[in-house]
């Protein structure tokens, strides 16, 4: 005992279970499901991506889920059936208790790390798939549906089912099959509205990760649709100071009184397009008239107040870099005035999302340091210019008199011959 | 008057207008390309002013060297102009005395007695090319900083030195601050004092032997030879061609301005379309052809070997040309310089062009 004590003071490390990858990798389990893999089409073999399992990786193996005797290489009643602990495949109805024996064990899932999160199974069944599940439905999706079965990646991994830009096709295997969701009542359209929208297009398109997966709307264990009340707040995840000035507008409680999901009521959803400034253009306008009807004078007003502080924002900030390329081309020292450009852009996105306040004044307030912006690059364009035109004349006067001391020398060398 | 007879009674000025107007340059064909030289000095002298003025304000280092170039250019009364005909000065120098060399070589201008002044204008041309190398990194923006990168890699490839070499430029391991001090040392105090030095040399080389004219106008009987004094016919000429290549730099420098660039960030990776300075992009492109291997040498250092054994027997081809010395024709090494400036615009073109 006073050794091991002292072999703990020395290293430091307390005495902890050991989770290194098994060295000896074939045990009765493995060497004969192998066997039976080699009979089995391609999507029926459990034992394809078996080593590159999260789980498998982490020092589990099979009969850490299982149970079972992975001593046993000959007789299958003696590996299997006559062991009392032995599981088997786990039915879907079952598969949340099965996977949470560890995975909602706090102490267990901390050996791992410390970061991992104990709450699926519990936010699972309060989800409309676990409501289902606990009714019976085993069409709905449990955890193998999202993760895969023999075959499980952590999260960050691309290689996952549940990798940001692998939800949507995860998603999709269910929710766009109309067998499956035949007796839901949703749509199967989620997916293909998606694909087009500005989200999707970021993230399937463009890998950009930060934009939202169907979970980053719809949540991942605890998946619901949004409500009226709430669907502000969860766009209002990312988009925060629109949902904050939404919250704020005169517009909050009509929109709860009409019963018009929020953000949702001018911007769609899964197809929720690039937003436009003409969105706001009462002549092309579509947005608005959904709501208001086409010779309504109050939001007509409203509607083109809004428009014409971006569009004149848009105008200004265009003269500048106009303005700005002539003078760089000109080879005339700008980098400063592009400061001056980005501030004014920056202003631009700020006036764009002031709108959601519905007022008019706040959106004009918004948007003066964006003028200011601009104009300060207008004014340093226009010394640049200046400055390059004084130069020109500055040369013309300098070649003159080169010129004329040339001649004068011509003459001179002239004269002599 | 009084001036002048004071200075005379203490230096003997008279000694030096009666040299000037005892000199007689030949007349012929080629008389046009004894201007190349009096242009290469004059561009010389416009770097000595330009950069004495850019000194004033110009701070190296890495924190201060970039920002202080941008302050000349934008804050600086007419730092622009200062800086651009510096830049643009500095390499029409280089160019003119390509040109200067060249025609010189044709001309076969190394020959007896003239070995030495061959000899020193060749070393002058490598210290102008070592000006324009430690001049490139002052600015101490994006493409300067990767191009000395690169440039001195090139030169840590030499076997034996290459390592000493390599720590010697830069100032340590990798190109940094200390490299900028120590080429902003190099450029405005060693290089400058180094090039005056051998210029001089150059030059009484010059005068004491009287311009070279080529074999063939040499055999021609002394009543066919046509002369002009220097002094003044010859100096007023190059005095108008210097105004004319002034007006040209002015010129270049409203309409054609070399940019500032980014920043240099070491910690970056090196961007798309780092190339040096054209007088060395034939030299680059060459090591770029290079296959990795050639017999068992590497390709690098197979190249910097030609260019090394090239630029010897350059330097040595009045050694080598003894036809010339005689009197005697030599097509071979007329063609080898007419293969050599092919070559060289060849290969810089095909720099850019990839």
């Amino acid at each position: 005992m006073k050794r091991l004590i002292l072999l703990l003071c020395i290293t430091g490390t307390p005495v902890t279970w050991n989770f290194a990858a098994p060295t000896d990798d074939i045990n009765g389990c493995i060497s004969c499901h192998q066997k039976n893999d080699e009979d089995r089409d391609d999507d029926e073999k459990i034992m394809t991506h078996f080593y590159e399992d999260v789980h498998y990786l982490k020092g589990l193996t099979c009969s850490d889920c299982h149970g079972g005797n992975p001593e046993e290489f000959d007789d299958e009643d003696v590996a299997m059936w006559d062991v009392e602990n032995f599981v088997g495949a786990v039915e879907k109805k079952e598969q949340p208790e099965f996977c949470g024996k560890c995975h909602s064990n706090p102490e267990f899932m901390r050996l791992y790390s410390a970061h991992l999160k104990t709450d699926q199974v519990s936010q699972y069944w309060t989800s409309h798939h676990g409501e289902k599940l606990k009714e019976g439905d085993t069409q709905v999706a449990a955890c193998t549906d999202c993760h895969g079965v023999h075959g499980i990646y952590p999260v960050k991994d691309p290689r996952s089912k549940v990798y940001p830009t692998n939800v949507p096709t995860t998603c999709k295997h269910c929710h766009s099959n109309e067998e499956v969701m035949a007796n839901s009542g949703l749509p199967t359209d989620q997916f293909d509205k998606y694909t087009v929208s500005v989200h999707g297009q970021a993230l399937l398109e463009r890998y950009d990760i930060a934009a939202p997966a169907c979970n980053g709307c719809h949540g991942n264990h605890g998946a619901m649709p949004p409500t009226i009340f709430s669907i502000s707040d969860i766009c209002g995840t990312c988009h925060a100071n629109n949902a904050e000035l939404f919250k704020g507008s005169h517009l909050k409680r009509v929109f709860i009184e009409q019963k018009i999901n929020q953000c949702e009521g001018c911007h769609n959803y899964h197809d929720i397009a690039k937003p436009t400034d003409e969105s706001l253009n009462w002549a092309v306008n579509k947005t608005c008239i959904y709501c208001h009807e086409e010779d309504e004078e109050k939001a007509k007003i409203l509607a083109t107040a809004l428009f014409n502080i971006i569009d004149s924002l848009k105008q200004k900030i265009e003269i500048a870099n106009e303005m700005v390329d002539l003078a760089e081309n000109k080879g005339m020292e700008v980098e400063d005035l592009f400061f001056h450009l980005e501030d004014a852009h920056k202003n631009l996105i700020q006036t764009r999302t002031s709108i959601h306040s519905f007022d008019d004044k706040y959106v004009r307030k918004t948007s003066e340091d964006g003028y200011k912006a601009a104009e300060a690059a207008i004014i340093g364009a226009e010394q640049a210019l200046h400055e390059f035109g004084f130069r020109k004349k500055g040369l013309l006067v300098f070649s003159l008199i080169l010129t004329f001391f040339g001649i004068v020398l011509y003459l001179k060398i002239k004269s002599m011959e | 008057m009084k001036i002048y007879d004071w200075l005379n009674q203490r230096v003997d000025l008279d000694s030096i207008t009666k040299f000037a107007k005892k000199k007689q340059v030949p007349v012929f064909y080629g008389t046009v390309w004894y201007y190349l030289g009096g242009v290469s000095l004059f561009l010389f002298i416009i770097q000595v002013f330009t950069g004495i003025l850019l000194i004033l304000y110009y701070q190296p280092g890495s924190t201060t060297a970039f920002e202080s170039v941008k302050f000349i250019v934008s804050q600086v009364n007419f730092g622009w102009l200062v800086r651009e005909i510096h830049s643009w000065s500095a390499n029409l120098f280089i160019l003119f005395i390509f040109l200067h060399m060249f025609t010189v070589y044709f001309a076969k201008a190394y020959r007896k007695p003239r070995e030495v002044t061959w000899y020193t204008g060749f070393i002058l041309l490598l210290v102008a090319m070592f000006f324009g190398f430690s001049g490139y990194l002052l600015p101490w923006n994006e493409l300067a900083f990767f191009a000395t990168k690169v440039g001195s890699d090139i030169a840590g490839a030499i076997p034996f030195v290459g390592d000493f070499l390599l720590k010697l430029l830069r100032s340590g391991d990798d190109v940094t601050g200390a490299t900028l001090t120590r080429f902003y040392g190099i450029h405005v105090a060693v290089l400058p004092a180094v090039f005056t030095i051998i210029l001089g040399i150059h030059l009484i080389l010059v005068q004491v032997q009287g311009m070279s004219v080529p074999p063939s106008q040499e055999s021609l009987p002394p009543e066919k030879r046509k002369y002009m004094p220097f002094f003044p016919n010859f100096a007023l000429r190059d005095l108008l061609v210097w105004l004319i290549v002034l007006n040209v730099i002015a010129l270049l420098a409203v309409f054609f301005p070399w940019e500032i660039g980014q920043k240099a960030d070491p910690l970056l990776p090196a961007p798309a379309g780092i190339r040096p300075e054209w007088y060395f992009m034939f030299m680059f492109q060459t090591l770029k052809l290079i296959p990795a291997h050639i017999w068992f040498i590497e390709g690098e250092l197979f190249g910097i070997m030609m260019f090394t054994l090239g630029g010897l027997i350059w330097f040595f081809v009045p050694f080598f040309d003894k036809k010339a010395g005689l009197g005697i024709k030599s097509p071979f090494w007329k063609w080898v310089g007419v293969i050599i400036i092919l070559y060289i615009i060849g290969m810089t073109i095909w720099g850019y062009a990839v």
